[in-house]
């Protein structure tokens, strides 16, 4: 179900407004954007939240936006950037 | 927990909304805001783990508004832990309640 | 600042004596004060414990990161270790980042690097010490995002368009270090002189140090 990224994948964030403990934040879903780095594994806080233990971990990527492409009526130049640490669950392969 | 226009959006989940100009201020710590810090940091130190900072962040969403909105960050902060210790079972709502009163009460005497 | 505190026995403390000067307290104040006493009196923690999270709490300031950065400045080699695991590098200079992954970015001539947590208020709590009002109100978190060189102007920071404006929103286990560039002027200076004019909100990214 998630793809195994590397930097310089274009990679989606799914359009998705799950219930709970969400760490994606609602205005990057939906977006595309390029893979900066991955970050490492970690424990799934969507249920840490909960009381759960959260494994096994998920991979987490720092994934980087262009501006522009984020939000329809940026000001700024087109060199700006957003990154983002998003889990590998929320991203498809663009 | 999210509006009518963008239902999938928390209260919290702010990013892109415009809550107007940044005040570039900066202030101390009240001494019962650090206190309020301390008693989390001291549940999860020592290999406690009371609970996680994603319990809190998660009850931190679910106070509801307007609630969110009112309070400031310290009150915030003490009101998810509030929420967390409580459903699990360490004090009763009930419980802290009455404490408060009787430490209201105690404060007030000791003004005079 | 400073607490009054009653005696108090070996087996609970019910008698911590909030600052008797203050006027009616919160009512957040007072559920602090109550959480302390039920928790003490059921045995889930000490006042020694919680005075011991107060010290250290203290005792973390934005100065500790600014002699980070001072070291990153004339050391380039240590530099490049922040950059590449900034945990490691940080230990080097006896700063403990708790759970944190510390993320350390660069300023460059290229690129302004901007930190937020939009959702709550991440910080690098165990290097900088707890996060200023400003970093932690909803109009930051909201609009740094999406209008990031307004919301820098608002610091008085302006940022030519050539150069990119890089906001991170540290969302996750990372939490982000900004090394702000050296300004011209500052090649004979020692560490400290250096460190002295590194601030907190250099270190966030929202402005530049200056001679």
């Amino acid at each position: 179900m998630s793809g195994d990224y590397s930097p310089g994948d274009k990679v989606r964030v799914i359009v998705t407004h799950p219930p709970g403990h969400r760490r994606t934040p609602f205005y990057i879903r939906g977006k595309t954007g390029v893979i900066e780095r991955r970050c490492g594994a970690f424990p799934n806080p969507e249920e840490l939240a909960y009381g759960f233990d959260g494994l096994p971990r998920k991979t987490l990527y720092r994934v980087r936006f262009n501006q522009k492409e984020v939000w329809s009526n940026y000001e700024g130049p087109a060199v700006d950037t957003v990154d983002v640490d998003i889990f590998e669950h929320w991203l498809k392969p663009a | 927990m999210s509006t009518a226009d963008e239902p999938g959006r928390g209260y919290h989940d702010i990013g892109g909304l415009d809550y107007g100009a940044v005040d570039p201020v900066a202030t101390d710590m009240k001494p019962w805001e650090r206190l309020s810090t301390a008693i989390s940091n001291a549940l999860g130190g020592a290999g406690r783990n009371y609970y996680v900072t994603d319990e809190t962040r998660r009850t931190r969403e679910q106070m509801g508004e307007p609630l969110y909105s009112d309070l400031d960050y310290y009150e915030r902060s003490t009101q998810s832990m509030k929420m967390i210790l409580v459903e699990k079972d360490y004090f009763t709502e009930v419980e802290l309640e009455a404490r408060m009163k009787i430490i209201e009460k105690r404060m007030a005497e000791a003004r005079g | 600042m400073a607490e009054e505190r009653g005696t108090h026995d070996h087996d609970h403390d019910r008698t911590f004596q909030p600052d008797i000067e203050d006027l009616e307290p919160s009512r957040y104040e007072l559920m602090t004060y109550a959480m302390r006493e039920l928790l003490i009196e059921k045995g889930h923690v000490t006042d020694e414990e919680i005075r011991k999270c107060q010290d250290k709490l203290e005792s973390i300031e934005p100065a500790q990161g600014s002699r980070v950065i001072a070291k990153a400045w004339i050391d380039a080699a240590f530099k490049q270790r922040l950059l590449d695991d900034g945990n490691a590098a940080l230990a080097e200079l006896g700063v403990d980042p708790g759970s944190a992954r510390m993320t350390v970015v660069e300023n460059t001539d290229q690129v302004q690097n901007v930190v937020v947590c939009t959702l709550c208020s991440c910080y690098p709590r165990a290097v900088l010490g707890m996060p200023p009002d400003w970093y932690r109100s909803k109009a930051y978190r909201s609009r740094v995002v999406i209008e990031p060189r307004a919301v820098l102007k608002e610091f008085g920071t302006d940022v030519p368009d050539d150069v990119t404006v890089r906001v991170h929103d540290s969302l996750a286990d990372l939490r982000y270090l900004v090394i702000p560039k050296r300004p011209a002027g500052t090649d004979n200076w020692s560490e400290d002189q250096l460190a002295a004019i590194v601030s907190r909100d250099n270190m966030v990214g929202v402005t530049n140090p200056h001679t």
